[in-house]
């Protein structure tokens, strides 16, 4: 509930600015569209998740549900492992999300540049 | 823009990043936060067995904070340096 | 040039980014900020190692996580004055509410008269003339 009042006061804000204005004070991220939807995010440190986002703020404190972290390598924090561990609902600090993007289209694929990169 | 930077603008300049990269280029512009434009660059890989090797990279912005080193380069002596015959160990990055 | 300013313009372009995790990130510029936080679209994720390959429709990333971007080349003849006028602007702002500042010499208003037709422009002169000496002492003055 608390989670859903967070998302919408972030839409309210965002309307009440106009045209530039709203891209100067605003976040560029509008997180309205990813709520109830499943999202990958990816922390400093190298630490990685996923879940459901139920709410969020301005400074990109997260609530996720059903999350799922992937486990990394022991010996290397920034290598994935095929493996993940539950985590439930959890509570992101905004100040160490690195990424976030959307779940739904993420794919592993292999290597799509023909040499190296382009 | 008191950080000096301005006498270097479209000059050549190499730029050491605080992961121990090498970056030449033309420097077009920079902020207070030391974020750099550097125009037609390329990178300077050193090795030990097999000389330096420049990557072309073109057009970059270099984040201020991974900006180490900014140096103005003396085209004339830098012209003269056999690159391929310098054989060096890649600098190491910054611990923090 | 404003670096924002090249990266604002490079909005629609492709580019890469590197992060300072090593990952380096192939998208279109969608939007950005401020902060350097930007938008990507048609995204391709490459791991530190070049190993593991992913794709994303969209993804947002902090600008403090950024490492450096790689831009077409043609983006750079394509920034607009228009930042330049405004940076001048905010400079004449900060002349007027500054006011008796701009009359110590070397003082913080000479650095914000860096845009402007006086103060900070004088120095690089003397700096490419004679090297480093007559710039140093200012740059002291002014931290």
């Amino acid at each position: 509930m608390a989670s859903k009042e967070g998302g919408d006061k972030g839409k309210g804000a965002q309307g009440a600015g106009d045209g530039k204005e709203k891209r100067r004070k605003e976040s560029i991220l509008d997180l309205s569209k990813y709520l109830e939807k499943s999202i990958r995010v990816k922390f400093a440190g190298g630490r990685e998740a996923a879940g459901i986002l139920k709410g969020y703020d301005p400074l990109l404190n997260l609530v996720l549900d059903n999350t799922t972290e992937f486990l990394r390598d022991p010996d290397d924090p920034y290598k994935l492992l095929d493996d993940t561990r539950p985590l439930g609902l959890v509570v992101c600090r905004g100040t160490s999300v690195v990424l976030i993007c959307p779940m739904d289209g993420m794919e592993a694929i292999p290597n799509p540049f023909i040499t190296q990169e382009g | 823009m008191a950080s000096g930077l301005e006498n270097y603008v479209n000059q050549t300049v190499s730029v050491i990043t605080s992961d121990g990269r090498n970056f030449i280029g033309t420097l077009k512009g920079f902020d207070q936060t030391i974020n750099i434009i550097l125009d037609e660059s390329h990178e300077r890989v050193f090795s030990s067995s097999t000389g330096i090797a420049q990557v072309v990279l073109g057009l970059h912005i270099i984040r201020g904070d991974n900006v180490a080193i900014v140096g103005q380069i003396d085209e004339s002596i830098d012209s003269r340096l056999d690159l391929g015959n310098i054989k060096a160990e890649p600098l190491g990055a910054i611990v923090h | 040039m404003l670096p924002l300013s090249l990266l604002r313009t490079a909005q629609n372009h492709p580019m890469l980014v590197e992060l300072k995790n090593g990952e380096t990130y192939n998208g279109h510029l969608v939007s950005c900020d401020n902060w350097m936080n930007i938008n990507l679209r048609e995204v391709i994720c490459t791991s530190r190692d070049g190993d593991k390959f992913w794709r994303m429709p969209e993804c947002y990333i902090r600008g403090s996580t950024i490492k450096y971007l790689r831009i077409p080349d043609e983006v750079i003849d394509m920034v607009k004055e228009e930042t330049q006028v405004k940076a001048r602007g905010r400079s004449e702002v900060n002349k007027g509410r500054g006011g008796g500042q701009n009359m110590r010499q070397g003082g913080r208003g000479g650095g914000r008269g860096a845009f402007g037709s006086r103060g900070g422009r004088a120095p690089p002169l003397a700096g490419r003339g004679g090297g480093n000496p007559g710039r140093n002492p200012q740059n002291k003055n002014k931290k």
